[in-house]
C-alpha cells in the first residue's frame, strides 16, 4: 500500500494524555492519524457516522497518559472498557498482523488486555504480567537510554541495528516489569528466546546497570517487548518525545539538529513494515 | 465556619423560613453593631463592621431583611481574596498602566501576542492557606484552580510554574508551632498534590523554585502559574455577549469542600485553622478535569461558546454575577439541577461552594444541543441552569422559592480601602552599612553553600514532575550531560508544530533581600527574571506577579506592600515589561511567624529560533570563562552572610539600563552563536554559579577572580556577592565576544578557562578553591535526598 493510505489510530478516553504528540509523530511521516475516542469504537453516545471499526485503521496507537486515573491499576479500567467488547475483534486484528503499539500507559494497558507478552495465545484471558510500582516509589521521569535487543522480529524497530543505543525518557511511576515470581526465569527465557525482547535499560557505557539507568527496577532491566509475531509492541520510555533532536535533553551539547532524533524510527518502522506488508 | 451556618445560638437574628430545605432570613433591621460582629463571624463571612452596616442599610432601602444565601454571597464577593480591597489602590498606583497595550486582555489570565496568528497567556495565583492546612489537596487544587484560568480563556495549556516556600526542612520539632506541620511534612505533601494532579492532567511542570526560610514556618507559600498558548480566533472573554445567553454548568459535582475559601484565605491563619477551615481546602479529581478540558477547547475550536469562566473563588457566586455584570446585564438561576456530591446541602452551601473542576459556558440557545452532545461523548456533565435577563440583577431560585435577589452592581461594587483605611508605614531602615567580620574559611564556607537547601539541586522534585509531556519542552529545568544534571536557568517550550518560535519561563524571587529593603528587593527580582530568561537565549517579554504579604490591617505590611509595588514599577517600566498577570495574598501569617514580603515574579520570554538556545552547562574543556556585570560589596540578604549567621548589610541595587544593554549585547551575541553555555550569577555569588556550570558540564575549571576583585574586593566578596545583573559565559571566540562587549560598554572580566576534573579558583598566586567536580557534585546533590529520602 501507499505511505498516504495509511490510517493509524491514536486512542483515548479520559486521562489520555501523551495523544498529541503521538498523533504528530504518525503525521509528520506523512500517514493519516485519527483521535478516536473508544466510545467511538464501542458505539456508545455517537451518531452512525462517529462510529468506527478498528478494521477501519492499519495500526492502533494507545498513547502515554493516566487513562481513567490509573486508579486500580495504571491501564487497568482502559483496557476492561475495550476488551468487554472487542476482545474477539481485537484478536482478530492481531492475527491478521496489524500492527499496535503502546506507550507508557498504553504498555501497560496491552499488558491488562493480555495482548503483551502474547506468548503462548495472542490475547490471554488474565493478564500474564504487570508493571509495577518503580522500586523508588516514585513517579520518575528522566533520560533514559535503551539498548535495541531485537533480531528482526518487532515491527516497530526494523529500522534500529541491533545492539544500537537509543536516548529515549521514561516518565512514570508504574513501569517495573514482572512475572509470577516462581516462573519469572522461565518467562524472560522464553521471551528471549521468541526474540521478544526489544529494549533493555543500559547505562551510557552500554552495560545494564542498576538505579538510576533503570528507573524502575524492570526485571532483566527490560523496557519494551513484543508479541510472538511482534506486531504487538509496548514500551515505557516515549519515543514520541525525542521525534526530534531539539527534544534530546542535552541536544545544545550533542548539536546534530539536521538528524532525527532517537525515537523517530520506531514510528517510521512500522510504517515502512505496513507498506511492505500491505 | 464551614459545614453549618451555625445559626442554632442567637436565635432571634437568624428566623427560619417556611420551606421544605434549610433557609433563614437575617434580621440585620434589629441588630445593633455586636449582633452584626456576631453574624459576621458566626456565618463565616470575615466581613467588618462597616462592611455590615452597609449591607444593612442596603436591605434597609429594600425593606426587608436578607436571606442566607445573600449574605453569604456578599461575604464571598466582598472577601480580601475576591475583590482585592486592600491592595486596589497600591496596584493601580504602580502596577496597573504598564505598557498595557501589549495585554490583549486581562480576566482570569493575561494574553498577549505570541505571533501573527497565536496569543499566549499567563496566570499566576496562590494556595497558600489550602496548602497550609491540607498540602496535598491543597496544592493539587491550586494546580486545578490555575489550569482553567487559562484554560478559559479559550487557550491550550502548555506549562506549569511552581514556586513554593517553606521553613527550614531540618527545624527541630520543639519549634514546631500548635497547629502547625512540619516543613519535612508540608514539603512532600504540596510536592505529592502537585505531581499527582499536573502529571495526571497531562501538562509539564517546567518551572519554578523552592525556598526555605524562617519566616514560612507557620505559613507555607504554594504558588503556581499556567502557561497556554491559542489561535487568535479563538478568544473567549468571561462575559455575556446578550441576554438570553444560557448558562451551562459543566464538570464536576458540587459539594461541601471547598466552602468559605475565600473567606478563609482572607483571615490569619491560627491554630485552630486546621479544625475550623478544613472543609474551605477542596477535594482534587484530575480525571474529571482531564476530559473537561477537551470539552472546553474543543467548544472554543468549534466557535459554540458566547462566554466562558472557570469556578474560582466563591464558586457560582461569583461566576454568575460577574459574567453578567461585566457586559451590564444581569442573572436568573435555577439551583434544583446542579449535581451535588451529597443530599442535603442548603442552597447558600451551593451558592457559594468552591468544588473543583467546575466550568461555566455561556451559550446561544442555537448551540446548546451541540455543546451538550460534545460534553457528554467525553462523559463530562453538563446543564443548563439560568439565563442572562436585561435587568441588572441576580435572581436565584430554589424549589420555586426565590433565595435570592441582588443588584449586580451592588454585589461587585465592594468595598476599596484607601490610605486612611489601610494605612501604610515604611519600616524603619535596618543596618544599611557595610558588614564588617574577619575572612572565614573560604574553602568550608564554599561547600556549606553548595548544601544549602537553598542552593542544592532540587532534582528531588525536578523529577517527580513530568517536565516533558506534550513533547514540546526544549530546554529542559535540568541541563547538561545525560545523568550529570545541573539546574537551568529557565525552560523553554516549543508550542507549535509548524514553527521554531519558542516561550522561555522562570519563576524568581529572593525574600531575604525584601526582608531587608522591599524596594530593592522587589528590583532585584526582576533583575533576576531578565538574568535567566536571557541565559537560555530569551528576550523578556511579560511578568507576572503574585504578592504574598502577611495582614494588610498592620500599617508595616502595607508599608512593604506599597515599597515593593513601587520597586516592581520602576524596573517593569523601565524595561517595557507589562504585568500580564496577577494575584494579591494577604494574611500570610500565624501567631508565631509573618512572612517575609514575598512578591513571586514569573517570567516569560521570547525566543524566535529555539535551535539558537543556550543552556548553563559548560561545553568543551579549553573554551574561555567571562563574568559579564559588575561585582560590588553588596552582601545583605545573601546565602553568605546566612550561612555566616549575619544579619542586615547592604542588599543588591540595580541599574536599569546597564541591565537592558547587558541583555541586549548577550542576546545577540547568542544569536550569533558566540554563546556556549551561559549562567546568572545569584544565590550563593560567583563561585556557585561556576560550580554549577561544571557539575552540569561534568568538567572542571580554571579561573583566576583577580579581575572582579580589581584590588578593591576581599575574595569572600568577590566569590559569594550576589550582585545583580551577572552572568558567567563560556566562549570559544574570545576576540570577537570581547570586541562586542567592549562596544557596548558592558563591565566584564576575563575569568580563566574550562579544564581537567576539578574546580580550581584563585586570586592571583593564591589557591581559594580546588574541589574535584564529583565532589562537588555530591555536597551539591545529596541534602534534598538526605531530608526527603
Amino acid at each position: 500500500m501507499k505511505k498516504e493510505e495509511i490510517r493509524v489510530a491514536v486512542l483515548r478516553i479520559e486521562g489520555t494524555n501523551c495523544e498529541q504528540e503521538s498523533f504528530d509523530a504518525f503525521a509528520r511521516l506523512g500517514v493519516k492519524p485519527e483521535f478516536v475516542h473508544l466510545k467511538r469504537l464501542l458505539g456508545i453516545d455517537c451518531t452512525k457516522e462517529e462510529c468506527r471499526d478498528i478494521f477501519d485503521y492499519h495500526c492502533l496507537m494507545i498513547p502515554g497518559g493516566f487513562s481513567a486515573g490509573d486508579y486500580v491499576r495504571a491501564g487497568a479500567i482502559f483496557a476492561a472498557r475495550m476488551k468487554s467488547m472487542l476482545k474477539d475483534k481485537l484478536a482478530e486484528y492481531v492475527k491478521e498482523g496489524y500492527p499496535i503499539i503502546g506507550v507508557c500507559n498504553g504498555f501497560q494497558v496491552l499488558i491488562e488486555l493480555g495482548l503483551l507478552p502474547g506468548i503462548d495465545e495472542v490475547i490471554s484471558e488474565y493478564p500474564k504480567a504487570c508493571l509495577m510500582t518503580n522500586d523508588s516509589n516514585r513517579f520518575e521521569c528522566r533520560p533514559t537510554l535503551l539498548k535495541h535487543e531485537n533480531n528482526g522480529n518487532c515491527v516497530f524497530t526494523g529500522k534500529i541495528k541491533k545492539g544500537e543505543i537509543r536516548l529515549i525518557p521514561s516518565a512514570h511511576t508504574e513501569g517495573k516489569l514482572m512475572f509470577p515470581i516462581d516462573e519469572q526465569k522461565r518467562y524472560v527465557k522464553m521471551l528471549e528466546e521468541n526474540d521478544q525482547i526489544v529494549f533493555k535499560y543500559v547505562n551510557p557505557k552500554g552495560e545494564y546497570a542498576g538505579y538510576p539507568w533503570n528507573p524502575n527496577g524492570s526485571v532483566s532491566n527490560i523496557a519494551g517487548i513484543c508479541n510472538l509475531e511482534g506486531n504487538v509492541f509496548g514500551m515505557m520510555p516515549h519515543p514520541e518525545r525525542v521525534f526530534y533532536r531539539h527534544q534530546h535533553p542535552d541536544w545544545t551539547r550533542t548539536g546534530k539538529l539536521d538528524e532525527p532524533g532517537d525515537g523517530r524510527d520506531v514510528f517510521e518502522s512500522v510504517v515502512e513494515h505496513l507498506i511492505k506488508r500491505f | 465556619m464551614g459545614g453549618g451556618n451555625g445559626l442554632e445560638k442567637k436565635g432571634r437574628l437568624f428566623l427560619k423560613c417556611d420551606v421544605p430545605f434549610e433557609l433563614y432570613d437575617i434580621d440585620l433591621q434589629n441588630a445593633n453593631d455586636e449582633d452584626l460582629i456576631y453574624i459576621s463571624k458566626n456565618m463565616g463571612l470575615a466581613l467588618s463592621l462597616k462592611e455590615m452596616k452597609r449591607i444593612k442599610d442596603y436591605f434597609s432601602k429594600k425593606g426587608r431583611n436578607p436571606t442566607d444565601v445573600e449574605l453569604q454571597a456578599l461575604g464571598q464577593a466582598w472577601s480580601e481574596h475576591s475583590c482585592y480591597k486592600s491592595s486596589k489602590v497600591p496596584l493601580k498606583k504602580y502596577i496597573y498602566g504598564i505598557e498595557e497595550d501589549k495585554i490583549v486582555a486581562r480576566e482570569d489570565a493575561g494574553v498577549i501576542e505570541f505571533d501573527k496568528d497565536y496569543y499566549y497567556v499567563v496566570a499566576l495565583e496562590s494556595h497558600n492557606h489550602p496548602s497550609a492546612v491540607e498540602p496535598y489537596g491543597g496544592a493539587a487544587t491550586g494546580i486545578g484552580g490555575i489550569v482553567r484560568d487559562v484554560v478559559c480563556m479559550g487557550a491550550q495549556p502548555v506549562a506549569f510554574v511552581d514556586p513554593l516556600f517553606f521553613g527550614p526542612l531540618d527545624l527541630p520539632f520543639s519549634r514546631v508551632p500548635k497547629g502547625t506541620k512540619h516543613p519535612r511534612y508540608l514539603f512532600k505533601g504540596v510536592v505529592d498534590g502537585i505531581r499527582d494532579y499536573g502529571n495526571r492532567i497531562g501538562i509539564p511542570t517546567v518551572a519554578g523554585q523552592v525556598v526555605f526560610h524562617n519566616g514560612y514556618i507557620g505559613n507555607c507559600l504554594v504558588n503556581v502559574g499556567c502557561i497556554g498558548i491559542m489561535r487568535k480566533k479563538n478568544l473567549v472573554h468571561s462575559r455575556a455577549k446578550a441576554a438570553g445567553n444560557i448558562y451551562v454548568y459543566v464538570g464536576g459535582k458540587t459539594g461541601r469542600d471547598g466552602i468559605h475559601g475565600v473567606n478563609f484565605a482572607s483571615e490569619e491563619l491560627t491554630e485552630e485553622s486546621e479544625e475550623k477551615s478544613r472543609s474551605a481546602v477542596q477535594v482534587g479529581d484530575p480525571i474529571t478535569k482531564e476530559p473537561l478540558i477537551h470539552v472546553t477547547l474543543e467548544c472554543v475550536e468549534k466557535g459554540l461558546l458566547e462566554g466562558l469562566k472557570d469556578f474560582g473563588g466563591g464558586g457560582l457566586s461569583c461566576v454568575c454575577g460577574e459574567m453578567a455584570h461585566d457586559a451590564g446585564f444581569g442573572a436568573e438561576i435555577y439551583l434544583d439541577e446542579i449535581p451535588l456530591k451529597e443530599e442535603g446541602m442548603a442552597p447558600w452551601e451551593i451558592w457559594v461552594s468552591e468544588s473543583q473542576e467546575r466550568m461555566m459556558f455561556l451559550v446561544d440557545e442555537r448551540n446548546l444541543d451541540e455543546v451538550l452532545k460534545i460534553c457528554r461523548r467525553w462523559d463530562v456533565f453538563a446543564v443548563p441552569i439560568g439565563k442572562v435577563i436585561e435587568e441588572r440583577v441576580t435572581k436565584v431560585f430554589y424549589k420555586n422559592k426565590k433565595v435570592l435577589e441582588l443588584d449586580t452592581v451592588f454585589q461587585t461594587g465592594g468595598p476599596v480601602y484607601d490610605e486612611k483605611e489601610r494605612p501604610y508605614v515604611f519600616r524603619k531602615k535596618r543596618n544599611e552599612k557595610d558588614l564588617l567580620f574577619d575572612l572565614p574559611d573560604l574553602k568550608k564556607v564554599f561547600k556549606k553553600l553548595l548544601s544549602s537547601p537553598n542552593i542544592a539541586s532540587k532534582d528531588w522534585v525536578i523529577r517527580q514532575y513530568d517536565h516533558e509531556v506534550r513533547g514540546n519542552t526544549v530546554i529542559k529545568p535540568l541541563q547538561g550531560v545525560v545523568g550529570k544534571e545541573s539546574h537551568g536557568d529557565a525552560a523553554v517550550i516549543k508550542p507549535l508544530e509548524g514553527s521554531f518560535k519558542g516561550l522561555a519561563v522562570t519563576a524568581d524571587v529572593n525574600p531575604r533581600l525584601l526582608e531587608i529593603d522591599p524596594y530593592w528587593g522587589a528590583c532585584s527580582a526582576v533583575d533576576e527574571v531578565c538574568r535567566n530568561l536571557v541565559s537560555v537565549g530569551a528576550k523578556p517579554d511579560s511578568l507576572a506577579d503574585c504578592l504574598n504579604f502577611g495582614n494588610p490591617e498592620k500599617p508595616e505590611v502595607m508599608g512593604d506592600f506599597y515599597e515593593t509595588c513601587r520597586g516592581l514599577r520602576d524596573m517593569a517600566k523601565a524595561l517595557g515589561l507589562p504585568f500580564a498577570s496577577g494575584n494579591v495574598s494577604f494574611y500570610n501569617e500565624s501567631a508565631a511567624t509573618a512572612i517575609p514580603p514575598t512578591p513571586e515574579l514569573v517570567g516569560v520570554g521570547v525566543v524566535e529560533d529555539v535551535r539558537k538556545c543556550v543552556t548553563m552547562d559548560l561545553k568543551k574543556e579549553g573554551n574561555h570563562l567571562y563574568l559579564i556585570g559588575e561585582t560590588k560589596k553588596e552582601l545583605g540578604g545573601s546565602e553568605y552572610t546566612q550561612i555566616l549567621g549575619l544579619t542586615g548589610g547592604v542588599v543588591p541595587k540595580t541599574d536599569v539600563s546597564l541591565l537592558k544593554r547587558s541583555m541586549e549585547t548577550l542576546l545577540s551575541l547568542m544569536e550569533k552563536g558566540y554563546i556556549k553555555s551561559c549562567h546568572d550569577v545569584g544565590e550563593g555569588g560567583l563561585a556557585v554559579t561556576l560550580a554549577e556550570m561544571s557539575i552540569g558540564g561534568d568538567v572542571g575549571i580554571e579561573v583566576d577572580i583577580d579581575g572582579v576583585a580589581g584590588g578593591k574586593l576581599r575574595e569572600d566578596v568577590a566569590l559569594f556577592s550576589e550582585s545583580n545583573t551577572r552572568w558567567v559565559v563560556e566562549v570559544e571566540d574570545k576576540n570577537m565576544v570581547e570586541k562586542n562587549l567592549r562596544d557596548k560598554s558592558i563591565p566584564y572580566v576575563y575569568l580563566g578557562r574550562v579544564k581537567g576534573k576539578s574546580l580550581r579558583i584563585s586570586m592571583g598566586d593564591k589557591l581559594l578553591i580546588s574541589e574535584d567536580v564529583d565532589e562537588v557534585r555530591r555536597l551539591w546533590k545529596e541534602p534534598i535526598w538526605h531530608y526527603m529520602g
